[in-house]
């Protein structure tokens, strides 16, 4: 049985007196020009992690394309007013430094890492990245390129058709609903798109700075005054967004990947936001259920059952909506065992209380691993910039564990009711159709579609 | 230039267990590792697979923890734990808040102590691990590429050649006997290293690693079956079909010099030179300059963590419309470059900036945001198990900075020949493209 207790040997030592969290204090600022700037000391190693964020990212731009966001911070890094694309490569060699730029649904970010002797060089790269990208001509093509042998690679991966389709089904009209570029999509991104899109998102008023490392922060806000301080731009406009589709019953979409020799679950409904009341309780109720490796659905059905290696669910936090997720790779002969699994422990999450000793063992799971981010400057950098991206409350970290510890069984029945939709999930499945499609289309109205998107008769 | 010291306690209990204590109050959170000097390489012969099998095993049941405590007492303690199999090591470790220290090492020693599994077990984890190997490489696009198609590619000696994951034929034929031998075999405390690093007093540490590993009997020492290979005397090719990717890719492998020799020093910054992101001179040629790679990296996998033959192995994905001929004509470029020109003064400097920059992260990365300080015991298990030295976490870097230009270029004469490679060349199924010859 899943949730079977094995019985605790008395010869099991106790846990001795708990030592307190501390986490470093952070050095708020905002520069003149309107760039928020927090920095926080951790000395583990004579390094240094940062991370430039801007407020905004793909779905700002989605009506220009998808991903636009992205490929924008993709050639940010090939050239600017000063260097071009080699000598930075070197330069942030010489400097022991790593750089990357991206963009998500709601940030763009320039993030790096480096030796605490060289903070300064590296800072005057990161502005110039920011500030003076030159997009060349011919690092864009490259970059173009590229995508278009990206975006044909990805459609063969099993969980990206998965995770695509079901943004598409929860996300509808919505910006979230577009995670990719078709080939088509990419073959028409304009150099002229991507500098339009930089010089809105890429301005200081639009932006955060981090730093976590081996510094002195007073000393460290000077340098950065020092480098940030003359570079100037405005904040984009914000843009109106169309409500996600209400979604009512299970539905079933079966993305046909030919020859796969398992299958990927992937099922979800809307859920909230990081901002929202309910997120420490809904993190607690997912984590008992899947989120952790002593948690339900994996001690179901891999450590029970044996269906499958990777089961997991999740609570994924965007800026303006959020959703749960339950995913597991199985045999293809387990499809429709392993769903009712998945929904025999949702539906039990819903309808009968947690008994004491499993929400205390999951109530600690939570708040220990929370404290684990406290060891490295990644995971501080990483810790820090969730606050701060999502307007948390100042001590959100220092009171995140009484919170969790505060919450009862009554709490994770009513919020796995409210939010694990079990009626209303919408499930993908992708493998090979003559394999599993009988099966799955026991769970709801079915629609077929082609690893290409392309939607296939039933 | 400033230089990081990691303040390392090490002793060895009578049964032979080494123990190795770095402290570190910076978080209230202490890291337990145990590493056993046993990995895929040395798994008994028609059981390919059974070392990392074996490892699914040792979360099953202990004596005195039943099947799910284990994982069960490490996350209700706010802990992560996990397990991995490796060429040469296997090593099972956990991160805690330093309040359920003794709670970890009560079941690292009772799993040391005696497996306690049924046959139920093993058939659940057979399936979890067919089902690791089809979401990992069978129903993966290049998966397995090239960790798994090059060792029968590279190598003659069964040891480095066969199939890691194991063959599903061999998983099936595993039985208990099996995982009670290969337990009573390996798993004995001299064959063993114990890792403890955070939030821990030295003193404190020594005195609970002897309260609780210190009556487990001290094992017969190993067998270990001599890994070398014949000299290799011709360039080696394999082929194989890609299921599902859109692209042709290829690995190239090169055997790599012995262990802390001044050759693999220069090596390692070779490598830094051929493979080190963006700036390296393979990504650079083959992807931003002459564009006809979309993907080109790899290197040495995990430089300290291996004790036998290994490569320096390059990946490439590359555009269809170009031969394979044609991409390993123009990664030959890169090699012959090097090989006749060597690297700048100014281009060995970088490399050292980088390096140690480098060093420094794996000091203190995790695995995953949630398994603080990993590199550091990872590095000190393996400088414990095969070197009998973890103070080579301080001292290593010095080897590395004292490398030569001329070097640089020798090892590239030396290590960078046809005849010193293997080649695996690896086709989409349905693709129009040119073979290689």
């Amino acid at each position: 049985m899943a949730t079977k207790a094995a019985e605790i040997s008395n010869l099991v030592p106790a846990l001795t007196a708990e030592r307190p969290v501390t986490w470093p204090k952070r050095t708020r600022t905002r520069l003149a020009n309107g760039l928020e700037v927090v920095l926080a000391e951790a000395h583990s190693i004579p390094k240094f992690h940062g991370e430039l964020f801007f407020r905004a990212g793909n779905a700002l731009v989605v009506d220009r394309a998808p991903s636009l966001g992205e490929m924008t911070a993709t050639v940010v890094r090939t050239g600017t007013a000063k260097r071009a694309s080699r000598q930075i490569e070197e330069d942030l060699r010489r400097l022991g430094a790593d750089l990357g730029t991206s963009a998500g649904q709601d940030t763009s970010a320039v993030s790096f890492a480096g030796l605490s002797e060289f903070a300064e060089p590296l800072l005057q790269l990161v502005v110039e990245l920011a500030r003076e990208a030159s997009f060349p001509e011919g690092e864009f093509e490259r970059e173009r390129r590229q995508k278009l042998e990206e975006v044909k690679l990805e459609r063969t991966s099993p969980g990206f058709l998965a995770g695509e389709r079901l943004r598409k089904v929860l996300f509808g009209t919505h910006p979230y609903a577009q995670i990719s570029p078709s080939e088509a999509q990419v073959a028409a991104y304009k150099r002229e798109d991507l500098q339009s899109v930089y010089r809105q998102i890429y301005t200081p008023e639009n932006g955060l700075l981090m730093m976590v490392g081996d510094f002195d922060p007073q000393a460290m806000l000077k340098i950065i005054e020092k480098v940030f301080a003359t570079w100037t731009g405005k904040k984009p406009a914000a843009k109106e967004t169309s409500a996600p589709p209400q979604l009512r019953a299970r539905r079933v979409f079966l993305v046909h990947n030919p020859g796969s020799v398992q299958t990927q679950i992937l099922a979800g409904c809307h859920a909230i936001t990081r901002k929202h009341p309910d997120w420490i309780r809904l993190g607690l109720t997912n984590s008992l259920y899947g989120g952790a490796f002593n948690s339900r659905l994996v001690m179901n059905i891999r450590e029970d059952k044996g269906y499958t290696y990777s089961p997991r669910s999740s609570v994924n936090p965007l800026q303006q909506h959020g959703y749960f997720s339950v995913s597991a790779a199985v045999r293809n002969e387990v499809v429709a065992a392993s769903l009712t699994e998945i929904f025999y422990e949702i539906d039990k999450l819903r309808s009968l209380p947690v008994p004491e000793a499993e929400l205390a063992d999951a109530q600690n799971y939570l708040t220990g691993v929370f404290s684990m981010g406290l060891a490295t400057q990644e995971g501080l950098l990483s810790q820090f910039s969730t606050v701060e991206l999502n307007e948390l409350p100042v001590d959100y970290l220092e009171t995140y564990r009484e919170r969790v510890r505060a919450l009862t069984p009554d709490d994770l029945m009513a919020t796995a009711r409210k939010y694990f939709d079990s009626a209303n999930m919408q499930i993908v499945v992708v493998g090979d159709r003559k394999q599993i499609q009988e099966q799955a289309a026991l769970f709801g109205d079915i629609e077929v579609f082609d690893t290409q998107g392309q939607r296939l008769d039933k | 230039m400033t230089r990081l010291q990691v303040p390392i306690q090490s002793s060895t209990l009578k049964n032979g267990l080494r123990v190795v204590i770095a402290p570190d109050t910076t978080a209230p959170v202490v890291t337990v590792g145990i590493y056993y000097k046993i990995g895929f390489r040395l798994e008994p012969q028609g059981r390919s697979g059974f070392a990392h099998l074996f490892e699914h095993m040792m979360f099953q049941g202990s004596e005195n923890a039943p099947k799910m405590q284990h994982i069960k007492l490490i996350n209700s303690s706010g802990g992560v734990l996990n397990g991995s199999t490796m060429y040469d090591v296997t090593n099972y470790y956990e991160a805690v808040p330093s309040n359920a220290l003794e709670r970890v090492l009560w079941l690292e020693a009772d799993r040391m102590r005696a497996l306690k599994v049924d046959d139920e077990n093993l058939r659940n984890q057979r399936d979890v691990v067919k089902e690791e190997v089809r979401v990992n490489v069978m129903n993966q696009p290049y998966g397995g590429f090239p960790w798994l198609d090059m060792p029968p590619v590279a190598f003659r000696n069964w040891a480095n050649a066969h199939n890691f994951y194991g063959d599903f034929v061999d998983l099936d034929a595993a039985t208990l006997v099996d995982v009670q031998k290969f337990f009573r075999t390996y798993y004995v405390p001299n064959n063993a290293v114990l890792l403890l690093l955070g939030d821990i007093k030295p003193e404190e540490g020594a005195a609970l690693a002897e309260k609780y590993f210190a009556d487990i009997p001290k094992g017969a020492t190993p067998p270990f079956a001599d890994p070398a290979e014949p000299p290799q005397k011709e360039e080696r090719r394999g082929h194989v079909e890609e299921k599902f990717g859109t692209l042709p890719a290829m690995a190239i492998g090169y055997l790599m010099p012995q262990r802390k020799t001044p050759e693999w020093y220069a090596m390692a910054l070779l490598d830094q030179a051929l493979h080190g992101g963006r700036a390296g001179r393979i990504y650079r040629e083959l992807v931003l300059e002459k564009q006809v790679a979309v993907e080109a990296d790899g290197g040495i996998d995990d430089i300290f963590g291996y004790n036998g033959p290994t490569q320096m192995t390059t990946r490439i994905l590359h555009k269809p419309e170009y031969s394979s001929d044609k991409t390993l004509a123009d990664f030959d470029v890169v090699i012959r470059e090097v090989q006749e020109r060597g690297i700048s003064e100014d281009e060995l400097q970088q490399l050292k900036v980088k390096w140690r920059s480098d060093y420094y992260s794996t000091l203190e990365g995790g695995r995953g945001g949630y398994m603080p300080r990993y590199g550091l015991m990872h590095l000190l298990a393996c400088f414990t198990l095969f070197d009998n030295e973890p103070q080579l976490v301080n001292t290593i870097l010095d080897g590395f900075l004292a490398v030569t230009c001329a070097q640089v270029q020798e090892v590239a004469k030396k290590y960078l020949r046809p005849e010193n490679r293997a080649i695996v060349f690896r086709m989409p199924a349905k693709s129009e493209v040119k073979e290689a010859a």
